[in-house]
Order: C-alpha cells, then sequence, then structure tokens
C-alpha cells in the first residue's frame, strides 16, 4: 500500500508539475502558428533560417519563407495582400510602401513591435523611407543609396581620378570603354519596372532638377526630363551586352565578373565587390559618391505586418515579435560576421569598429559622404508603382529602339499621369 | 427498360454537374468583375457596363498585345508542325528501331522540364556574353549578339525554345504514328517508283491527316499558355514586342495598376474570341475532313 501510496503521490505531482510547466509554456508562447512570410532572397534571410530553433523558442512557433525576385515578389504580395491574404508578413519597400499603407494591407508596425528591439536604432534614412503619413510600416533588411563604384586598376592604368561630376564621367566612361579587350565604360539598368531601368534612370532626372508632380499636375514631362533621357540614353552606348534588358543582377554581375570599369549603383555592390565568392575584381574596387549633380537613390527594403492574415492582436504581435527578432541586433551582428555588407541597417553595427575592421575605412567614408546627396527620387504616392512601371515600360522602348521620340513619350506619360490623378479624386 | 435508361444520367449528371461548376463559376465571375470597375486597391466597386471594352479598343497596347498573340500563336504552330513532321520522317526512314527508340526517350526530355525550368536555361544559353546558343553568332559576326534585347529577334528566340519542347515531343508522336501505319500502301507506292518525299507527302502524311490535324489543334491550345516562358525570358520586352494578351492582362491586373476588371475585360475578350476561333476551324477541317 506504501508502495502504491508513494507511487500515486509521485504521479500526482508529475502532473502538478507537468501542468505547471504547460502553463508557463502558454504563457509564454506569443504564437499560436508558423509565421508565413513573403520575400525576395536575401542572405540576410537565407542566414536567419539557419536560426528557427531560436525563434521557435522565443515565440513558440517557427516561420516559413516564401522567396519571389524583386518584380514576382510586388505582384505576389499586391495580389495576396489585396485578396486572400496568406502571409503574415510582407517584404515591402520604399516604392510599394505608400501603397500597402493606404490601401491598409499593412498595419503601423510600432504599435507591435517590442520596445526592447529598440527601433529607433536604425539608420534615420531607412526609418524615414519606412514611414508613410508619419507612421512607420516596415523594419529594414536592406537600404541605403547609391555609390560610384570603379576599378581601381583600369583608371590608375588609364591616368584619370574617379569622377566628381557627370560630365567628367561621361568623359572617363568614353575612354575605358574597350570591349574588344572585354572592358565595357558602365553598366546600366534597361529592364522596365519602377525599381529597374527607372531607379537608375530618377538619379539623373532629379539631379537635373526634375520633379515628378506640383501638387496633382504633372510636371516631369520638361527639359530635366528629356535631359535625363537622352543622357542615359548616350550611357547605355558603352553599357554590356544583356544590360538593355537586364537589372540589378546583369548589370552588377558584369561589374563582378570584370568587365565593367565603372558604374553608379546602390550600395549593397560595394559589399558584394569585396566578397571573393561573388566577385572577381577583389582587391581592384574604389568607392565615391555619385558624381554631380546626380542625387543618390534613397530606398530601403523591409517586413511589415499583414493586415488580412494576422486578423486578431495576438497574431499581429506574433508578426511584430518576428520581424523585430529579424531584424534584432544580434541578427544584425550575425550579418556582420558573415560578411552581408548590405544586410546591415543597424547604426549601432554600422558605426562599430568591426564593421571598420571588416569593410575598410574607405568605404565607410564614401558612404558617409553618399549620405549627403542621397534623396528620395521617386513619387512617394500610392500611385508610383504604376506610374514608374508605365515610364519604366517607355523607357525601355527608348533603350532598345522600338521607340525613338524621348518627348513624345513623356508626354504619353504625362497624360497617363494625369488620368492617374483624376481617377483619385 | 427505366432502370436501364436512368444509370446513365446516374452516372453523368453528378460529373456534369462538377464540370459545370468547375467551368461556369471562374467565367460568370470574370464576366461579372470585367463590367465592373474593380481595383485591387480600392474594395468599392460599381457596375460600368461595358466601358473596359470600349476602353480596350482605343488602347493601343491592348492591340499590340492582340497583334503579338496571333503571331505567336501562327509562328510557333507551323514551326512546331514543319519540325516535327520531317525529323519524324527523316527518323522513320534513317534510323533502326533501337537508335530510334532512343532519339525518341531524347527528344521527349524537353517537354519533361517544367516551362520555367526550360525558359531559365534558354534565356542563360541566349546571354550575349556568356551564352552557348549566341557563341556561333559571336564568332560570325565578331561581336556579342543580343537576341532577347532586339525587338526584331526576342519573339523568334523565344519561339526557338517552344519550338524545342514542342516540335521535338510531336516528332515522336508523328514517328509513332508513322510505325502504326499498314506497310502495303507504301510498299506500293516505292513500287511504283516514288520518291521517299513522295511516298510520305502522298500517301503516309494524308493517311495521318486526321492525328495531325488534332497535333496542330492541341498545340494551338498550348500555345496560347505561353505566360511562364515568355515572362521568364523577356517580360513582354524588349518594349512591348513579345507582350501576349494574357501577359498584358495580368500586368494590368497585377503588376503595374492592379486594375482587375479591365483585365478581366481582356481575359473575357479572350475567351470569346478563342472559342469563334477554333469553333469555326474545327468546322471547317471537319467539312475538309468529309471532301
Amino acid at each position: 500500500m506504501r508502495v502504491r501510496a508513494a507511487l500515486a503521490a509521485a504521479a500526482g505531482g508529475a502532473l502538478v508539475l507537468a501542468a505547471g510547466l504547460a502553463g508557463t509554456a502558454n504563457a509564454e508562447a506569443v504564437c499560436s502558428h508558423d509565421v508565413r512570410v513573403l520575400a525576395q532572397p536575401r542572405d540576410g534571410l537565407t542566414l536567419l533560417e539557419k536560426y528557427k530553433d531560436e525563434f521557435k523558442g522565443l515565440s513558440g512557433a517557427s516561420f516559413n519563407i516564401d522567396y519571389l525576385n524583386e518584380n514576382d515578389r510586388r505582384a505576389k504580395s499586391r495580389a495576396d495582400a489585396s485578396t486572400v491574404g496568406k502571409y503574415n508578413v510582407y517584404y515591402i519597400d520604399e516604392a510599394n510602401v505608400a501603397l500597402f499603407a493606404k490601401s491598409k494591407w499593412v498595419v503601423p508596425l510600432l504599435d507591435y513591435y517590442p520596445k526592447e528591439y529598440d527601433f529607433a536604432d536604425f539608420d534615420p534614412g531607412r526609418q524615414k523611407v519606412a514611414t508613410f503619413e508619419d507612421k512607420v510600416y516596415f523594419a529594414p533588411l536592406t537600404g541605403g543609396g547609391d555609390l560610384l563604384v570603379y576599378r581601381k586598376d583600369l583608371l590608375e592604368k588609364a591616368g584619370i581620378k574617379p569622377p566628381t561630376t557627370l560630365d567628367e564621367m561621361i568623359a572617363d566612361v568614353k575612354k575605358l570603354h574597350d570591349p574588344d579587350h572585354g572592358v565595357y565604360g558602365i553598366a546600366l539598368r534597361g529592364q522596365r519596372g519602377s525599381g529597374a531601368n527607372v531607379w537608375r534612370w530618377m538619379p539623373y532626372f532629379r539631379g537635373f532638377g526634375g520633379k515628378w508632380f506640383d501638387g496633382n499636375t504633372p510636371v516631369f514631362d520638361g527639359e530635366p526630363a528629356v535631359k535625363a533621357t537622352e543622357t542615359y540614353l548616350e550611357l547605355f552606348k558603352y553599357s554590356p551586352p544583356g544590360t538593355k534588358t537586364g537589372s540589378w543582377d546583369e548589370s552588377t554581375g558584369a561589374f563582378l565578373s570584370g568587365e565593367v570599369a565603372l558604374l553608379v549603383e546602390s550600395t549593397p555592390l560595394a559589399g558584394e565587390a569585396i566578397d571573393p565568392k561573388l566577385s572577381k575584381v577583389v582587391g581592384k574596387v574604389g568607392y565615391a559618391p555619385p558624381p554631380s549633380p546626380l542625387t543618390g537613390g534613397g530606398y530601403a527594403h523591409g517586413l511589415a505586418i499583414g493586415t488580412k492574415a494576422n486578423k486578431d492582436d495576438a497574431a499581429k504581435k506574433c508578426a511584430g515579435l518576428f520581424i523585430a527578432w529579424a531584424t534584432s541586433k544580434e541578427n544584425e551582428k550575425r550579418r556582420l560576421d558573415d560578411g552581408e555588407f548590405g544586410e546591415l541597417n543597424r547604426t549601432s553595427i554600422m558605426t562599430s569598429d568591426e564593421f571598420n575592421q571588416k569593410f575598410g575605412a574607405d568605404l565607410g567614408q564614401a558612404l558617409a559622404e553618399t549620405a549627403k546627396v542621397t534623396a528620395v527620387n521617386f513619387w512617394q504616392d500610392p500611385e508610383w508603382p504604376n506610374l514608374g512601371d508605365h515610364w519604366g515600360i517607355e523607357l525601355e522602348e527608348l533603350i532598345t529602339g522600338t521607340r525613338t521620340d524621348i518627348k513624345g513619350s513623356l508626354d504619353e506619360l504625362n497624360t497617363f499621369a494625369k488620368g492617374l490623378v483624376a481617377n483619385r479624386k | 427498360m427505366k432502370v436501364r435508361t436512368s444509370l446513365p444520367i446516374v452516372f453523368t449528371v453528378p460529373t456534369l454537374a462538377v464540370l459545370a461548376i468547375l467551368a461556369f463559376v471562374p467565367t460568370i465571375d470574370a464576366i461579372n468583375i470585367a463590367l465592373q470597375n474593380r481595383e485591387l486597391s480600392n474594395p468599392d466597386s460599381v457596375y460600368i457596363g461595358f466601358a473596359n471594352f470600349r476602353a480596350l479598343i482605343d488602347d493601343p497596347r491592348f492591340l499590340n498585345s492582340v497583334r503579338v498573340s496571333i503571331e505567336w500563336e501562327i509562328l510557333t504552330v507551323v514551326a512546331t508542325m514543319a519540325v516535327a513532321i520531317p525529323l519524324a520522317v527523316l527518323m522513320f526512314e534513317t534510323t533502326p528501331p533501337n537508335v530510334r527508340n532512343a532519339l525518341c526517350v531524347l527528344f521527349i526530355v524537353p517537354a519533361l522540364l517544367p516551362r520555367v525550368s526550360a525558359a531559365f536555361v534558354w534565356r542563360f544559353a541566349f546571354h550575349p556574353l556568356f551564352g552557348l546558343a549566341v557563341y556561333p553568332l559571336k564568332l560570325i559576326t565578331g561581336h556579342p549578339v543580343d537576341l532577347l534585347a532586339d525587338p526584331h529577334t526576342a519573339m523568334l528566340a523565344v519561339a526557338v525554345v517552344d519550338v524545342w519542347q514542342w516540335g521535338l515531343l510531336f516528332s515522336v508522336v508523328i514517328v509513332k504514328l508513322l510505325e502504326t501505319l499498314p506497310p502495303q500502301p507504301l510498299e506500293a507506292a516505292r513500287l511504283d517508283h516514288a520518291r521517299t518525299w513522295e511516298v510520305h507527302a502522298y500517301v503516309a502524311l494524308p493517311m495521318l491527316r486526321g492525328a495531325l490535324i488534332s497535333l496542330v489543334f492541341i498545340k494551338m491550345i498550348e500555345s496560347l499558355r505561353a505566360f511562364d516562358l515568355i515572362y521568364v525570358m523577356t517580360r513582354g520586352g524588349p518594349g512591348i514586342t513579345t507582350e501576349t494578351l494574357d501577359m498584358y492582362a495580368f500586368s494590368q491586373g497585377f503588376i503595374e495598376s492592379g486594375r482587375i476588371s479591365y483585365a478581366s475585360s481582356m481575359a473575357v475578350l479572350m475567351m470569346i474570341a478563342t472559342t469563334v476561333a477554333f469553333t469555326v476551324l474545327w468546322r471547317r477541317v471537319q467539312r475538309w475532313q468529309e471532301v
């Protein structure tokens, strides 16, 4: 009897303990389901997937990320967020944050972003891009401006200094262009898209004093846009084959494989250029701010909380916790240790000694200088993807020669823009 | 007798009902959306009659996409059959059965590849600097050739991939059909001193007329669904030179403007046009076969 009583008491005790533990676990489990994320491929996210167990320990659930390239990710997230709403977290960017926020497809982030993860630590420029009508909608995964990235060896051989003005850059491009020996002067993006060819064209447009709208009136149909397009088309004569219908991959790929003398591109290229896994030009690359009067294309991409898939506050908190963890200082430190330059967004990380040791003081200085000319080049409006993509098609036609009338194309875009504004009214 | 007559109804009605639901519900929904002004970013919409259809008539990009779709349809169907028939005859006439079977297995492989994978492989093969497929052109012309960025060659380059998948597969189908033909008529023609091409042009292939027409119809339907191939290889570019109707509809619905009603009106028009075209063609072919 004593043995039985002892066993019963032990079993009872175990049950109470188990119940207690379960209670504790339930109290801590922020997430009841795995978090579904729609994103575009990023080294930082791939690295994150190695630490799924850490998030599970923190939240009580895991996460799954579906990847699509940039244009497809934009199309899919737009279709999903406006219809079924399958994803708890969307990867959004400067081009569609206004559309997503205005359409209420995402919720303001800071309502669900735990304070201890220190949102204020993010680069102020990227915080600004993530903000629409005074509310923050995403936590940055990447961002920055533009850099002039050039081949030090080729410039030295030709006896020229890195260009500081656009005129100098055009002259240098012509001088360095030597396709017979496998070197093209510059690499540009020709593929249609507000985030593709239009993105690289806008620094010229804004640099020449162009403006998209004055109130509700389109004013881009003028001399700056014509001059910007003429310059862009002129420079395309020195861009490698494959870039006329190519975007970031084709343009930077040509540079990293050693076939391009210089280019103005988004800042993550600097990190890729010094990565021996990606670059054949390690040790031969220099950095400088974009030549004057080009403005740097300020941008940021990040994670936002979907409205439809997260029906209640608990689900939104879970998505908020995932975003906070994914963009935390600890995870940024892991990206820094992994040498992922383009995946760093926090001031505390980018000003650290370790950052300088890893990427060199030159790059740090170039980044500080380019920040001064970084600007928001696009029209900050929910209709921007519509307008930008429309211009992207016309620009691709001009680049590939299926249309030749620059002013006529801009007039056509102007009529289209007026229609957009009229529909909104 | 009653039991006998009701059985077919018992078997067919549920199947037909499921088919009707699957076919008509999305169709009616598409027509319904096409008559509104619904946009992805705006849940409120009203009925606007045929305004979307009227707008299409004035949309040069829509008219361009119709032209591109027709060109794509004719180019790929003709090229597929033009490759498949001679290749099948060549295999039938020149290869022993074991070699022919090995070739058949080889020719089926491209069609087994998912379209998107095939498109990515070929896009790289056409890369002006690194692509294997354009390397001979680079040697001949002395400079890199960017076929996918040239408005004159982009559609041809994409059509090559389509024909690579379907032309080779159809050649296997046709060679197997040729093997099933009774040998006597072919032997009789040869005894009458008919040349090899004459044996096939005037005897063998006319005997396969029905099967070949079916293959043409299959390819016509398949060519209408080339969205994934074109999307991966050119995205409708350069400019809009390879933008087919379905691609433009997708672009309007989900990439550029989120105008799903406008996109639906294109889908409805495409459905009506293809239904009418296929019905007319089918009837003509039937009459031709009866002659």
